[in-house]
């Protein structure tokens, strides 16, 4: 830290409130030089903040600290190398010197031996434990896809830890898709683009989630496309995670969805019953808590959307128990949950759903569930579908089985063109907006 | 100019000493944990306006400075006009209490951004609290990947208090404020004012400040008067 604004803490310290100071004062950065001492600002919101109200008692420590002729005060937007929240590495990265260890931002609890395996993920893990096993020879790129909380990044935390177990000289990076665009931003800012590039292609294995959010992002794609293409030549690993298909990405380069699909996509379903339970059994042991089936299969029933819901609804569990004192009974259990069990339990259910738009669209509850697949039946079967997806905890096998039986790719079909048909078709978007209107209230 | 209240910063007069916990004794008790660095990072409290989601958030912060950790407050619905540019570098908190949650609902850079946010805090091992009216399933939040996140810790319900533990809720806060609130005028307010605590709160404010005007005590008719002056 700069000598002078060393000196100038101490004192505003001294005046201020600790809260204001360690609110406003501590996070500024100083850059200090003859004509002027530069304060960075995290944001705009704290550089106005500072401005207007503690501008002036800066000024007034920097004349006490350094009488004429002192620096000019100058207030700015930014962060010297090392960016505030930026953690474990540079904003700037450097190119490693060697074969040095980079900070490689693995959650070491995520491993395979606490996956829990089920029909819905097995696919995935067997792949992600083969490309741990054969790094950049197995599968590359491996891409895992599939809905939010189902496991994607435990998968990809576990092919990174279990990497680095059998090679703990390996350099890896594990990071979400939208750090890779802000330590982007962050280099170009810095004119280190260079070394930003060198950082990411020198990795033995590079792990990027959720990628869906690289859409839109001109620039980001440009460079990752390069990154990406870099790695695979070198056969090091590549390893990516999104919430959908990699054809399916919208706003994404056609050339980065084509590579995407290079590897193997492999998807992750809505864990079934039995694998929501084994969850729920393993995390509460992973605790030290003891958990009956009779209630891991109460949870598993009433929650079905997804896995963090789940890890959701058993941590309430277990600190209520934690607070009382009391053993986990099934009934216990149901209390701790009540109000969640209540919510729920207010939520539209599917024959409700069925029942609102046959009536909306005047056809028979009977033809609605039928195989008959005229238009004026399928339409409204599509529109009970996506309100059933969108407005239940049901998983997609269970709603298709609610609509006669039918497949759970049948649901996926109709939703998908549903929200094809609200974007292009202004009376179905109306007509769907009515239903989810009367549905909701 | 006149001192704007400080939007980053907390309340240093809503502590857990002044919060009358009534049937919310455990959900304060996880509150007291996560402020002292607990287990749990992530913990989502909803309930109702005017049942002191504020006050809690506040009086974690509170119990988190004292401990010397750093946090902030940020109650969104006031913050919201600033952009999602608040949130920047704040992942390097301690503590993170987001008041008003739904405010930024379908907004997709807030969202974005407090996905964003999450990600940051829970890669560091931070904590973070937030506040909204209804629990993280049933928020207006477009982005599922946040919304499954906002669930993922530990969600609780803060329940409404009886009519006698708004009684006792509002004695403390009167005795926080320092102002001597006789029996019969706390029942009084109670017969003849919305009884959701935040107003009640907002009301005991304003009979301060006319009591102290006045220079007299805080009775009945006093109250009687001042709510007939208001009509």
């Amino acid at each position: 830290m700069s000598a002078l604004w060393s000196a100038c803490i101490r004192k505003l310290e001294g005046e201020l409130p600790a809260q204001q100071f360690n609110t406003w004062i501590r996070p500024l950065q100083a850059v200090e030089s003859e004509l002027e001492l530069k304060l960075l600002a995290p944001n705009r919101f704290v550089l106005d903040w500072v401005k207007q109200h503690f501008f002036d008692k800066i000024e007034e420590a920097v004349s006490i600290q350094k009488p004429q002729p002192h620096p000019q005060v100058v207030l700015e937007i930014g962060s010297k190398a090392q960016a505030p929240g930026a953690g474990d590495r540079p904003a700037s990265p450097r190119k490693p010197a060697g074969k040095a260890k980079l900070p490689n931002n693995l959650n070491p609890a995520h491993i395979f031996s606490n996956f829990v395996e089920g029909k819905s993920n097995q696919l995935a893990k067997a792949a992600s434990m083969q490309v741990a096993q054969s790094v950049g020879r197995a599968y590359n790129p491996l891409f895992i896809y599939g809905g939010v909380g189902l496991g994607k990044t435990h998968l990809m935390h576990a092919i990174g830890n279990e990497i680095l177990r059998t090679n703990p000289s390996a350099n890896i990076v594990y990071l979400h898709s939208e750090r890779f665009v802000s330590d982007m931003v962050k280099a170009l800012q810095h004119n280190a683009i260079a070394a930003f590039k060198e950082f990411y292609r020198n990795v033995d294995a590079l792990l990027i989630d959720d990628i869906q959010f690289f859409a839109g992002k001109e620039q980001s794609q440009e460079e990752f496309f390069h990154t990406f293409n870099t790695l695979l030549e070198n056969k090091h690993q590549v390893v990516l995670t999104c919430d959908r298909y990699p054809k399916e990405i919208k706003g994404l380069q056609e050339r980065l969805k084509s590579r995407f699909g290079w590897g193997l996509p492999v998807a992750i379903e809505p864990p079934d019953l039995e694998t929501r339970v084994a969850i729920l059994m393993s995390k509460a042991q992973a605790n030290n808590v003891e958990l009956s089936p009779e209630v891991a299969f109460f949870i598993g029933k009433r929650i079905r959307s997804n896995i963090r819901e789940l890890e959701g609804a058993l941590r309430r569990v277990m600190a209520n128990a934690h607070f009382t004192g009391r053993p986990i009974t099934l009934d216990f259990a149901k209390e701790a949950l009540r109000d969640l069990i209540a919510l729920q339990d207010r939520m539209v259910s599917v024959e409700n759903i069925q029942k609102t738009v046959a009536e909306y669209f005047k056809i028979k509850l009977a033809d609605l569930l039928s195989n008959k697949r005229t238009r004026s039946l399928a339409r409204p079967r599509q529109i009970a579908m996506a309100l059933s997806k969108e407005l239940t905890n049901h998983s997609l096998p269970e709603i298709g089985q609610m609509f006669g039986g039918r497949d759970h790719t049948t649901v996926l079909h109709a939703t998908r063109k549903v929200q094809e048909l609200k974007e292009s078709d202004a009376k179905f978007q109306e007509d769907y907006s009515n239903l989810l209107r009367t549905l909701s209230s | 100019m006149r001192q704007q209240p400080l939007p980053l910063g907390f309340d240093p007069l809503q502590g857990f000493e002044e919060f009358h916990s009534g049937p919310n004794a455990e959900l304060v008790s996880h509150l007291r944990e996560l402020a002292a660095g607990g287990t749990e990072p992530f913990i989502h409290l909803w309930g109702a306006a005017g049942q002191g989601k504020s006050h809690l958030l506040n009086a974690c912060c509170r119990d988190a400075h004292r401990r010397g950790l750093s946090c902030a407050y940020l109650p969104l619905a006031t913050l919201r006009d600033y952009g999602p540019e608040v949130l920047e570098g704040l992942g390097a908190l301690d503590l993170l209490c987001l008041d008003d949650l739904e405010q930024i609902g379908g907004d997709p850079a807030w969202e974005q951004s407090l996905f964003s946010l999450f990600n940051e805090l829970r890669d560091k091992d931070r904590r973070l609290l937030t506040a909204s009216s209804q629990p993280p399933a049933h928020l207006p939040v477009n982005l599922p990947d946040l919304k499954t996140r906002l669930g993922w810790g530990l969600t609780l319900h803060l329940a409404p208090l009886t009519d006698s533990d708004r009684l006792l809720a509002l004695h403390l806060h009167a005795r926080a404020m320092g102002l001597d609130l006789p029996e019969a005028a706390g029942r009084y307010l109670m017969a003849h004012h919305p009884r959701d605590l935040g107003s009640l709160r907002q009301l005991l404010g304003e009979l301060d400040r006319a009591t102290l005007a006045a220079q007299r005590k805080l009775t009945v008719p006093f109250i009687k008067t001042y709510l007939e002056h208001l009509a």
